[in-house]
């Protein structure tokens, strides 16, 4: 069958194709194709060969992860800038190093793109927190004298992807000002310790500044392994998963 | 046909007009030939669908889910390239319990035609992707990627040519600079090179020497940056000649591909569906037969539990 549309719309997009020769090297075209993605929900069955292969790793997986450590009032999701989920996680790293090592670190600080889910309202269990980190990180202190420790800020305040752990700073032209580290201003004449994964230590997530480190020590724990144990001290102490909530990034819109 | 369907499936270029899933004609399957592309990126070891528990995309993927709709996909079209851009590891349990074998058994099973390497694929060291790889029934095609000082060297192909039909398709990868991204110790003596200089490259010798009709490059450098930094729309506008570019990384979720077209005239489409294999994505082109000129471009739509456009 002919669609008696066909020569029509053929005719369209051809001249279409003129217009859009214009004497420019390129250009973006308005996009005129429809969507492609096909949903992969509920409407699908699962195929039973596939299915078949997954199972026997899904009850080993299920067994380890479905263990419940803790409860979640909201949902700790993170954001730009400063986020429950963020605040919660920083926060975390920087109490349970603190516990662990002799001096005290004076931040903690990761990157959003670590963070790689939320947490769920209501039961917390094991699997969540693979989920919320997956990688095998470890926990690192690092040492920064006071211009490193300036650009971590700047970075932060730049990119929004940085929350931070005992301090406070204000976004202004895209670089921080006003940096406060545990209510004192920042001091460029001296060194700050930061609690920080192996992963960003080595610059990842372009967190450069951090090569400069003048000491990297390892707190001996994996990232995922202090959130759990944290996690089920609160839970031990019958408390919830609750993100501190006081200001920490001015100068910016929250989405 | 209904006035929806038409509006629903635009043609790109030229001509051409169906809908997908009804048989041709006799005279238009003569002198056309059908290419169905399905792809993935960042697929970030996610077996299971999301819990349904209220999140956003709760319920949604499940590659045995995506094993099902795929062969129901085969059975519909003749000619099905099954393409992923990288990051198929890091993300669930699964990960770091079986260190990604499952993912490369699944995608087997599926029968992937070729995937390229994503920054994550590294997680487990060149070791932890040497030691899955046999499982892995399918090519991971990477031409920017240096791996002869490594115990992975010669384990890569920069391209593979598919043909369909008498239509060869080229398709080649492209992957991220792995500094900052990645941890030394995993990606070890692998060295990263200009994307931009080696798709030009793969351009001409798929187009010249290898007699290509199209040219599809896998990418994990990512849909758009502001900065410098190399992504698929600069890749598109700096390197003429690529038909389609899959991206990833970024975790863009596009509803439609975006079109960049050369002076020439010649098109780049680029594509991407979001992370998880929460969608898949489906791109049907049409070519003419003797010439093997593309006459159709147009894209699947709506999830499969209401394939027909109408209402």
């Amino acid at each position: 069958m002919k669609h008696p549309i066909y020569s029509y719309i053929t005719a369209l997009l051809l001249a279409g194709s003129v217009v859009g020769c214009q004497p420019k090297v390129w250009q973006a075209q308005t996009p005129n194709l429809e969507q492609t993605d096909v949903a992969i929900d509920s409407t699908l069955t699962a195929d039973p060969e596939a299915e078949a292969m997954i199972a026997p790793y899904r009850t080993q997986v299920s067994a380890k992860m479905n263990e419940v450590i803790g409860t979640a009032a909201t949902e700790l999701r993170k954001g730009d800038y400063e986020s429950p989920l963020g605040n919660f996680v920083v926060d975390l790293m920087l109490a349970q190093t603190n516990k662990l090592v002799a001096t005290p670190a004076d931040m903690a600080q990761t990157t959003n793109g670590g963070l790689r889910v939320p947490l769920p309202a209501g039961p917390v269990n094991v699997g969540n927190v693979f989920e919320l980190m997956p990688f095998e990180n470890e926990v690192v202190i690092l040492t920064l004298d006071g211009s490193t420790t300036k650009e971590m800020f700047d970075f932060a305040a730049k990119t929004g992807i940085s929350p931070i752990a005992n301090a406070t700073y204000t976004v202004k032209d895209g670089a921080a000002t006003d940096i406060k580290i545990g209510g004192k201003p920042l001091d460029l004449t001296r060194t700050y310790t930061v609690v920080t994964s192996d992963y960003i230590a080595g610059g990842g997530d372009n967190m450069t500044m951090f090569k400069k480190n003048l000491k990297t020590e390892k707190v001996g724990i994996m990232m995922r392994d202090m959130i759990l144990k944290h996690i089920k001290e609160l839970t031990a102490n019958g408390k919830q998963l609750t993100a501190d909530t006081k200001k920490r990034v001015a100068g910016v819109t929250q989405k | 046909m209904k006035r929806r369907d038409f509006l629903k499936y635009s043609a790109v270029g030229a001509a051409g007009l169906t809908i997908v899933g009804l048989p041709f004609t006799s005279e238009a399957a003569s002198k056309t030939i059908r290419l169905t592309i399905l792809h993935t990126n960042d697929q970030h070891s996610r077996i299971d669908p999301f819990p349904n528990d209220g999140r956003k995309y709760g319920g949604m993927g499940g590659m045995a889910r995506r094993a099902s709709l795929v062969e129901k996909i085969r059975k519909q079209e003749p000619n099905v390239l099954l393409l992923d851009s990288g990051d198929i590891w890091q993300g669930t349990p699964y990960f770091n319990f079986f260190n990604g074998e499952l993912e490369y058994k699944l995608m087997s099973d599926m029968k992937y035609d070729a995937a390229t390497l994503g920054n994550h694929d590294f997680d487990l060291g060149l070791e932890g992707l040497a030691k899955q790889l046999p499982l892995a029934s399918f090519e991971f095609l990477n031409a920017n990627y240096d791996f002869s000082k490594t115990i992975l060297a010669g384990k890569f192909k920069p391209y593979k040519v598919f043909e369909k039909d008498g239509l060869k398709i080229g398709v080649f990868g492209l992957g991220i600079e792995l500094e900052g991204l990645v941890g030394k110790k995993q990606f070890g003596e692998t060295l990263y090179i200009d994307p931009v200089a080696k798709a030009q490259e793969m351009v001409t010798e798929l187009r010249e020497n290898q007699k290509c009709h199209m040219v599809v490059c896998l990418s994990h450098l990512g849909y758009s940056y502001e900065t410098d930094k190399i992504d698929d729309r600069k890749l598109a506008a700096k390197v003429p000649g690529i038909d389609l570019i899959l991206g990833g990384h970024t975790h863009t979720f596009m509803e439609q591909p975006e079109v960049l077209r050369h002076e020439s005239g010649h098109e780049t489409l680029i594509n991407q569906v979001g992370w998880s294999g929460i969608y898949l994505g489906r791109i049907d082109f049409e070519f003419n037969k003797k010439t093997k000129q593309k006459t159709s471009i147009k894209t699947a739509a709506l999830p499969v539990d209401n394939p027909v456009l109408t209402s």
